[in-house]
């Protein structure tokens, strides 16, 4: 029982970290970065791949190329889609998650790379007589350190306070002297910083990568953010989290029908999105053109 | 400027297309047997296309969900269609429903209760989804299409699950095809022009004015999704009928990717666009593969490595995207050139 809920809020706290990290984007630019994934994938694959270096050292790495990947990606490509159609934009995000996943399966192979990362994190310990697995707890503090953290950049910075600015009103906030390229850069280098811890968590319980290891929790985490309400970075960790929480409850709950977890799961979506379209913590609607 | 499509009937808008689905189905479609495939396959994604364009092209909404109409039409028809014995030998082991194992009706009636289903199934899903806008809709709508993938991948009392469905009795006329495309074609034309289609491209435009001039957004949002919904469903049974099988991953992400890239490869706001888009992408696709297989294209023998086709194919996307964000056809329909005048 207790582990059941340790694993739950572990990964909601998972989730709300990857749809942090899509909702930071989001927020500067309009863009639903699909990539986002490929971003996961790439700083897993780095992860597995330096298991011959101490940890830290392995997630430095991992780190540095997937913050070079994110800014790349906003440099080749999204930087000149600034301003089209946001549909547009998510099907070139579509697009470009697609290309990596094909450059992955070309470099890495279609069969999963594994190593084991961390091996200290593995296995479980006796908590007044409750078994508990280590890698959940782990998940637990490191998520609640990295939203701490990413709390603390969003609302006491500067850095912070100029994405907000940006994803209330992009326009205005340029107006008023925010760097629009210094800044959408920095929102896709924190997302990858993002998307390398989810990475992280992830490889510690699953070490098997394939070119497609990112895609799920991406997905789940676009749809978290979309009902926690896209406008706002807390409505996307909330969102996120929710989704996460409420997954692993079906799992639990549903036994043997767990496989169709997912169906429920997006029954539920579909159900929020029509009482609130524009998500739990949105302050009624507006028509956006997608 | 952005090209809002035709408002009235033009003889060159409609026949154009039609004249190059010919003439494509007959030099190409019968030069070779892999060529053959090729165009057949391309004559079910058209039909794809199509139905993404009447929906997504007219109102700006995008949809991931048609692949579950796809998915729910291929296997309509292919339940409906494969031989007794292989229901039972095949999906034997999965306890297949029984009153799914006997039924054995006529291709073509097959795909017409395809359309029929798929149809129906977006009418009532229709009802809820287009209450909402924008993102909202996306999500909601690939919400869809995981649901149905979901549903379709486990359970194996209704279809055969993970597995493949064999001995879907084949298509091989490739003008029974072009007659179906021809029919969607038609379908998608008069939709366009029609005062729906119009208004349905007027909410694109602006959804704030749109219902200042008496237009009711969801209503005809709602028209547009059930026929785009039947069309996807024949695209799907379509589909089946070429491949000979059904296998519920051919209608996952993949297969919404490439359809609608094809749609805005083209020009999502043309249906003219949703023939170019479909021959440029199948095309090109085809072209990499003969080069991946070391075969000579045109004469020319250029080879790239093996996998690299599917990178190439993607990047081509993004870069369309790049350089022209409104399509190759910029949303234009079919017109000759015109000469002497500006």
């Amino acid at each position: 029982m207790i582990q059941s809920v340790l694993d739950a809020i572990s990964l909601g706290g998972l989730y709300s970290l990857a749809a942090l990290g899509l909702g930071l984007v989001f927020g500067v630019m309009r863009l639903v970065n699909f990539a986002h994934a490929e971003l996961i994938t790439i700083a897993a694959y780095t992860l597995v791949l330096t298991t011959q270096y101490p940890l830290l050292v392995s997630i430095s790495f991992a780190l540095i190329v997937t913050a070079f990947i994110a800014l790349l990606m906003e440099f080749t490509i999204y930087r000149r889609l600034r301003g089209v159609n946001p549909a547009i934009m998510l099907i070139a995000s579509f697009g470009l998650s697609t290309v990596l996943q094909r450059l992955y399966e070309l470099m890495f192979g279609a069969l999963p790379k594994s190593a084991v990362v961390a091996p200290f994190l593995r296995g479980d310990f006796k908590f007044f007589g409750v078994s508990i697995t280590i890698s959940s707890v782990i998940t637990i503090v490191l998520t609640i350190t990295i939203l701490l953290l990413m709390g603390y950049i969003v609302e006491k910075t500067s850095l912070g306070l100029q994405l907000r600015a940006a994803s209330a009103d992009f326009k205005t906030a340029r107006l008023l002297g925010v760097r629009s390229n210094r800044l959408i850069g920095a929102a896709f280098a924190l997302s990858g910083v993002l998307a390398t811890f989810v990475a992280l968590i992830l490889v510690i319980q699953n070490p098997q990568v394939s070119p497609y290891y990112g895609l799920n929790i991406t997905i789940l985490s676009l749809v978290g953010i979309v009902i926690g309400g896209i406008a706002s970075l807390r409505g996307a960790a909330m969102g996120g989290f929710i989704v996460g929480v409420v997954l692993s409850a079906l799992n639990t709950l549903l036994g043997n029908g767990r496989v169709y977890a997912y169906s429920w799961l997006f029954i539920l979506v579909l159900i929020i999105l029509l009482v609130r379209p524009g998500g739990l913590l949105s302050k009624g609607s507006e028509l956006e053109r997608v | 400027m952005k090209h809002n499509g035709v408002t009235r009937f033009s003889l060159q808008n409609f026949l154009g297309p039609i004249v190059v689905l010919i003439a494509v189905t007959y030099f190409i479609g019968g030069s070779s047997t892999s060529l053959q495939l090729v165009t057949q396959l391309a004559l079910c994604l058209f039909v794809m296309v199509l139905s993404l364009q009447i929906f997504v092209g007219n109102s700006g909404v995008l949809s991931f969900g048609h692949g579950a109409f796809a998915l729910v039409g291929s296997y309509t028809s292919a339940i409906l269609t494969a031989p007794v014995n292989i229901k039972d030998n095949a999906l034997s082991m999965n306890q297949l429903w029984e009153p799914l194992v006997n039924p054995q009706v006529n291709i073509y009636l097959s795909l017409l209760i395809a359309s029929a289903i798929s149809g129906l199934i977006a009418a009532i899903t229709g009802s809820l989804l287009m209450r909402l806008n924008g993102l909202a809709a996306g999500i909601a709508t690939f919400a869809l299409l995981g649901v149905a993938y979901n549903v379709f991948f486990n359970n194996k009392k209704i279809g055969p699950g993970s597995q493949a469905l064999p001995g879907v009795p084949l298509i091989t006329n490739n003008w029974h095809l072009l007659l179906l495309a021809i029919l969607a074609l038609v379908i998608v034309y008069f939709f366009n022009i029609s005062k729906i289609g119009r208004s349905l491209r007027a909410t694109r435009e602006d959804a704030m004015a749109a219902p200042s001039i008496g237009i009711n957004i969801f209503r005809i949002r709602w028209i547009a999704f059930t026929i785009s919904g039947a069309l996807a469903g024949l695209a799907g049974g379509m589909y089946s009928h070429v491949a000979g099988t059904f296998q519920v991953q051919d209608y996952y992400l993949e297969f919404t990717f490439i359809t609608l890239s094809m749609l805005i490869v083209g020009g999502s706001a043309s249906l003219w666009g949703a023939l170019v888009g479909t021959f440029f992408i199948t095309a090109v696709g085809h072209i990499l593969l003969m080069m991946e297989q070391d075969l000579p294209v045109f004469g020319i023998k250029v080879s790239i490595p093996l996998g690299s086709r599917a990178v190439i194919i993607a990047l081509t996307f993004v870069a369309m995207l790049l350089w022209r964000s409104d399509g190759i056809t910029n949303g234009k329909e079919f017109s000759l050139p015109k000469i002497g005048r500006k």
